[in-house]
């Protein structure tokens, strides 16, 4: 087998590699900042609404719903926070977010299940100088029956939560405290944390919001539109998403061309040379026919020769490629990739690589072994 | 009708064929490609003016190669054709760091290793010297006359033909058209 032919095979295959390396890992590092980014996958409602306990359960119950927790009134959801009792030199006014086990932007963090632990954003981290296991002070005011009240309630933090999770002063709460404040603020009593108020029977609650995730990128549209038929107006970041999914698809399709071209040219090239191969052996075939060599020996002949020459060529290649892999994303990742690699194929991207090798040259030598049975055992006495 | 004569191990390697008769006007009439590949596999040995070796096989595997094909014996046997054809030394290595002669003589090998009824040779010494063409006719014909096989040799060569003891047989081919050619075979009584 010639060495030559096979080096001629892994010099066609390791460009068409390292294209679609290129391809596969720019869009990756366009998509992997939406896929992973919860905030992409967030579905907000647009002013307030009544939403009551069984609209959320319905919701939670969808496949395309991956987090759905309940919000109170905006003008309820917020705590003044200090950190070192009375003498502390610093209070803030942080945003009550509601949270729960699961909570996409607080991957690694135990969501608080009750109203004494909370996560608390970087912002209040920094300012209050706050790290998990820290002790620190929520205060609650409101005027009841014209008159002021302030009550102090002690919060353990469980965490802190990335920027990207929350941007400003807030902290992250359980649905109880939320609930608890909003009650306050509203002039009920609220007995587990003793505080007092108005004790009547409030009715079925309502709530004014939700925090909504779809289940991937993908359900984002889905959901919006099921929200909006039922008149529930909400903001989604579609349009980013279209942005990048048009980016892809059309950088796809360059590429696809690109990738056919290459590929059929491919195909031709490996193709002739088998045949090439083949002619090139005609002789020696017709010796092993001359010899006994059997019609179907023959054929298989060079079916197993150009699929172990495609096996060899490919195996070169791929080793090749992983050299220009490295040095392609040592080169670029900084500058181009965002410090992501922008040269990846995954093993399926070899697989398939292999797959296309080994039908080419499958095709292509039985197409010569075809002609390789015809071959007239007498040929090697006349050309011999 | 071509009958395999029976023979009884004459090297102690295992009988190549068994007796059973092969019509060869019925196999080629019905151009049977594979039945007349296995006839020319059990019964003929072909010596090719250039040798007609396979380059990417060595010495060794070239001479096996009749015999691995009826799945016999092929060490020992190699060894044995390569010691009475004086090419012991070259058993592992590839026909092109050989000479011509040398060349000549695995053919040889090849076509007398897997003991046929009948080898064909196609000018044999064409393409060697005249001392080289006496001495390959020579051995081939003894070695052809030990093991009982009938030798049919084309060649130009019509001296040295009958020197090495060949019997000239000559007849005219019909060309058709009212052409017609003389042609000489040579064979050596088995």
């Amino acid at each position: 087998m010639s060495s030559c032919f096979i080096l001629a095979l892994s010099a066609v295959l390791l460009p068409l590699m390292v294209l679609f390396g290129l391809k596969s890992g720019i869009i990756e590092n366009l998509l992997a900042p939406l896929e992973n980014d919860p905030r992409f996958r967030e579905i907000r409602p647009v002013g307030s609404g009544r939403f009551d306990p069984e609209w959320f359960e319905a919701m939670a119950e969808r496949n395309d719903v991956a987090f759905i927790v309940p919000r109170t009134r905006s003008i309820a959801a917020t705590l003044r926070l200090r950190a070192g009792g009375e003498d502390a030199r610093r209070i803030i006014q942080a945003e009550l977010i509601p949270t729960a086990p699961g909570d996409p932007v607080l991957p690694g963090i135990d969501a608080p299940s009750d109203s004494s632990h909370v996560v608390v954003s970087l912002n209040v981290a920094e300012k209050l100088g706050l790290a998990p296991g820290d002790k620190i002070e929520g205060i609650v005011s409101r005027t009841y029956k014209h008159e002021r009240e302030t009550e102090l309630l002690p919060l353990t933090v469980n965490g802190v939560a990335s920027a990207a999770a929350f941007a400003r002063d807030g902290i992250f709460v359980s649905h109880e405290l939320m609930v608890d404040v909003e009650d306050f603020r509203d002039g009920h009593a609220v007995p587990e944390l003793g505080w007092d108020g108005d004790r009547e029977d409030r009715g079925a609650r309502r709530f004014a919001g939700f925090r909504l995730y779809a289940q991937t990128l993908d359900d984002v549209a889905g959901l919006r539109k099921a929200l909006l038929a039922r008149a529930i107006d909400v903001r989604t970041q579609q349009g980013d998403i279209d942005l990048v999914r048009a980016l892809d698809r059309n950088l796809g399709y360059v590429f696809w061309i690109i990738a056919a071209i290459a590929i059929l040219g491919y195909g031709i090239s490996f193709g002739s040379s088998v045949w090439a191969n083949i002619d090139r052996k005609r002789y020696e075939f017709g010796v092993l026919r001359l010899i006994g060599f059997r019609t179907h020996a023959i054929v298989w002949f060079p079916i197993l020769q150009a699929i172990l020459t495609g096996i060899l060529g490919w195996s070169i290649a791929a080793a090749a490629y992983f050299g220009v892999e490295v040095g392609l994303n040592a080169l670029l990742a900084e500058t181009i990739g965002n410090g992501q690699p922008v040269c990846r194929l995954r093993p399926l991207h070899f697989f398939i690589a292999l797959s296309i090798t080994l039908v080419v040259a499958g095709l292509a030598a039985a197409l010569g072994g075809t002609r390789l049975a015809r071959l007239e055992p007498s040929l090697a006495l006349r050309e011999g | 009708m071509l009958l395999k004569p029976t023979r009884s191990g004459r090297f102690g390697f295992q009988p190549v064929t068994e007796d059973e008769p092969y019509d060869i006007d019925a196999a080629w009439n019905s151009a049977n490609a594979d039945l007349l590949s296995e006839l020319r596999s059990r019964h003929i040995g072909y010596v090719l003016q250039s040798g007609g070796l396979l380059p990417y096989l060595t010495v060794r595997e070239n001479i096996s190669l009749s015999r691995r094909l009826l799945h016999l014996e092929t060490k020992e046997a190699a060894d044995y054709w390569a010691d009475r054809l004086n090419i012991s030394a070259q058993l592992d290595k590839l026909p092109q760091k050989l000479s011509v002669g040398q060349r000549q003589r695995v053919a040889i090998a090849r076509a007398l290793a897997h003991e046929p009824t009948v080898v064909i040779a196609d000018e044999p010494t064409a393409s060697v010297d005249p001392v080289n063409a006496e001495r390959i006719m020579e051995l081939m014909v003894r070695l052809a006359d030990d093991i009982g096989v009938t030798l049919i040799v084309a060649s130009h060569a019509h001296e040295l033909m009958q020197r090495v003891g060949l019997r000239m047989i000559e007849h005219e081919v019909d060309l058709g058209e009212g052409d017609s050619m003389h042609v000489t075979v040579s064979d050596v009584a088995s």
